[in-house]
């Protein structure tokens, strides 16, 4: 069944809302910020993708946000900015379904919960640490905070968590469960993510992100989150239509990709990935936007928020990093392609 | 009204015993295990007891697989139980759309507190359990062992994500997505769930007591409950042990760890289950409550249930497996399905004196029944409540 996209809520490296990832999309650059972990007498520097969420103020009071960790706090920004771009912030919300796609789940807190017997001891563990680092408390926030009781569903594939989250959005609004699905894509950057990243790939992740590189380990680590309002596409869409999405295994059984569709790889410098992209493409054009908001499982829904944007703007804009000129779409639709580094792809298809 | 999914096999290991056949009969027996956390230690001035698994599993693993994480091992050993019941092996599944569903907690938890406590510290450990973690997502370890072509999912909605796990499988098969789906939930003990839930004063000091007025808590336990999910096309001739026939799932919106009062969530989610199967509450012949054995829980499930199933027959089972979090739902659904093809129920263990402030009081014995159709229900943080309704199997 197809689903159509009526709102967009995006917070990431490039910045807050649709306006500041067209921005990205049009000037091709987004540079990331410089982070730093001193740890004893170890400083490292590294460059990060880092999301803002300053702009939760405007929708909730400050006093309601308490006790609310980075990661939910990002997660109930990218909820208020696509319910507001979709103009549903007012509306009743007892039919519309949460569906949360992450890769790693809340880490800060994860940590902050170990950090709170480590130090003192296990009778001393925090209670609201733990309860805030259970992988649904986000979809648990955003439906309190929104009063959405339909159902609510937290899913984490690793790169797959998006195309398989948003086949159960489509489900439930196929089934007629629920008339709207608030889908988010989040995941959080902390310094033990570095540490483990650095440990494995060395110097690889100091920049500049090169997607089409698949020989090359160049990922940025990057944060945010991507909601969108799906509907039925008996209703128009505001932005686009998401016709279909395929999730398999490409060592199993190859992936097969439209001969005439766009595509939009989810490569992201993840060498590891990168080879199935080469195998998949073959030396196929596709785009890459993975340098406006960097590597992080659920970037897959930047990807989404990209292609969506494209259909709507009719416009294929320059990968960055890329030479060229942004060109007027002409063709129709757009396929999104995910690969895990074990051969797992998800393949998103929209049109207008 | 959905259409009814086939249930073709069933697997699940826990406290209870080591396959499901083992489990049925220490439960028959009315026979539990609880003891002190033996796979790890903690410097906790409480011992709160456990349920294990009582032997170590074995898994046709090589040394590189053997590296998953416990619950991905779980999930795997149930899933294999289950594939053998339904007739299906990695060959004969070649070539089919094969999904796997699976709900955990702690399974996709970067819980690895030897490496934090070592790079807290200052070192700088090796990466072992992040690769473990990387490696051991549950939906995609059954997938990549049995080399299967289809869609993956790894729910995480908390103690319902097996309940919630079964009946999305369920709806991809209605929806052609896939020809077969492994669904279900897996979880495994560990030390940071044994301070969480501690840190929250729910766990008893005692062997767990659902629905009894001494109830202090849940005792926390392991393991997994997957079963086999067939189209009509892929499963021919083969006669089904159950049939999927109802889900529904709501969310209290209420508070992040406390159910609401009155139930509304779970109200909601038994309305949307009734619906989809086209039962009525009264063709409903017993539950597998959800039962934690804490005040709250056990408080607001029993309201309901008097007030949407009053004089149904209903049983926690947690008095034999512990609270396995996001397996409980794929565990205690295993045992809905096998208690409807035995014809029996097992006594609520743990159960003795009757609360004046419940609305109601557990099977007590074990007791012969006669259901053509069962309903299996979970609670979870989060506010998240599911439900699933099982039909009776072909004769």
């Amino acid at each position: 069944m197809r689903l159509a996209i009526q709102g967009i809520g995006v917070s990431g490296g490039f910045g807050c809302g649709v306006a500041a990832l067209r921005t990205a999309l049009q000037t091709g650059s987004v540079e990331p910020q410089q982070a730093c972990v001193e740890r004893g007498d170890k400083v490292d520097n590294f460059p990060l993708y880092r999301a803002e969420i300053a702009g939760l103020q405007d929708f909730f009071a400050k006093r309601a946000l308490r006790r609310i960790d980075h990661f939910s706090k990002m997660t109930l920004l990218g909820a208020c900015l696509a319910l507001q771009d979709a103009d549903l912030l007012e509306a009743d919300r007892s039919r519309t379904g949460v569906v949360i796609a992450t890769g790693y789940g809340a880490l800060k807190t994860t940590f902050d919960f170990l950090d709170s017997y480590l130090d003192f001891g296990y009778s001393c563990s925090s209670p609201t640490h733990f309860s805030n680092s259970v992988h649904n408390a986000a979809a648990a926030h955003v439906s309190m905070q929104l009063k959405a009781t339909a159902p609510s569903l937290t899913v984490t594939q690793f790169e797959m968590s998006v195309p398989s989250a948003l086949l159960t959005a489509q489900q439930w609004l196929a089934e007629g469960r629920v008339d709207q699905v608030l889908f988010g894509c989040v995941d959080e950057h902390c310094e033990v993510l570095r540490y483990s990243r650095k440990q494995f790939f060395a110097d690889g992740e100091s920049g500049p992100l090169q997607p089409f590189n698949f020989a090359q380990q160049s990922a940025v680590p990057g944060e945010g989150a991507a909601f969108f309002v799906l509907t039925r596409a008996d209703e128009k869409a505001a932005y686009a239509c998401i016709d279909s999405v395929t999730l398999g295994n490409h060592l199993a059984c190859p992936v097969k990709l439209a001969q005439d569709d766009l595509l939009i790889a989810g490569a992201d410098g993840h060498k590891e990935c990168g080879r199935w992209y080469a195998q998949a493409l073959k030396g196929r054009e596709a785009s890459a936007y993975a340098p406006l908001y960097g590597s992080f499982p659920a970037a897959a829904g930047f990807d989404l928020a990209v292609a969506a944007l494209s259909l709507s703007d009719r416009t294929l804009y320059v990968s960055p990093g890329q030479d060229g000129e942004k060109t007027a779409l002409t063709d129709e639709s757009l396929s999104c392609l995910k690969f895990g580094p074990g051969g797992d792809y998800g393949l998103i298809r929209l049109s207008v | 009204m959905n259409q009814k999914i086939a249930i073709t096999g069933l697997g699940c290991l826990s406290g209870a015993g080591m396959n499901l056949a083992e489990s049925l009969e220490s439960m028959f027996r009315n026979q539990r295990y609880p003891h002190p956390p033996v796979r790890f230690n903690t410097d906790h001035p409480v011992s709160y007891p456990v349920l294990e698994l009582r032997d170590e599993f074995k898994l046709p693993l090589d040394d590189q697989e053997r590296v998953y994480a416990r619950t991905s091992q779980l999930a795997l050993a149930a899933a294999l139980e289950a594939l053998a019941a339904a007739g299906w092996d990695e060959a004969s599944l070649r070539g089919k759309r094969v999904g796997v569903c699976v709900g955990t907690t702690v399974g996709c938890a970067l819980n690895c507190d030897d490496f934090y406590r070592a790079y807290k510290d200052g070192d700088d450990p090796e990466l072992d359990a992040i690769e473990r973690f990387l490696r051991s997502n549950p939906a995609a370890v059954i997938a990549r062992q049995l080399k299967l072509d289809g869609p993956t999912q790894t729910v995480v909605n908390a103690c319902s994500s097996g309940t919630d796990a079964i009946g999305i499988g369920a709806g991809w098969l209605r929806a052609g997505a896939c020809d077969i789906v492994i669904a279900g939930g897996a979880d495994e003990l560990s030390r940071v769930t044994y301070a969480g839930f501690s840190s929250l004063m729910i766990t008893d000091t005692e062997p767990c007591k659902p629905f009894d007025v001494k109830r202090k808590g849940l005792n926390l336990g392991e393991g997994a409950g997957m079963m086999i999910l067939e189209t009509d096309a892929a499963r021919g001739e083969k006669k089904a042990c159950g049939y999927v026939v109802g889900y529904g799932s709501a969310c209290d919106a209420y508070h992040l760890t406390a159910p609401h009062p009155e139930g509304k969530g779970l109200k909601q989610a038994m309305n949307e289950a009734f619906t989809t199967a086209g039962v009525s509450p009264q063709q409903i012949a017993f539950v597998n409550a959800h039962g934690t054995g804490t005040p709250d829980n056990d408080k607001v499930e029993t309201r309901v249930l008097s007030e949407v199933l009053p004089g149904v027959p209903f049983v926690s089972t947690k008095g034999y497996t512990g609270h396995t979090l996001g397996a409980a739902g794929g565990i205690e659904a295993v045992f809905t399905v096998a208690c409807m093809q035995r014809g029996e129920l097992p006594a609520n263990i743990g159960f003795d004196e009757a609360d004046p402030e419940l609305s109601g009081t557990p099977v007590a014995q074990n007791s012969k029944i006669d259901a053509q159709f069962a309903l299996s229900e979970s609670l979870a943080f989060g506010g998240n409540n599911a439900v699933l309704i099982f039909g009776k199997g072909d004769e």
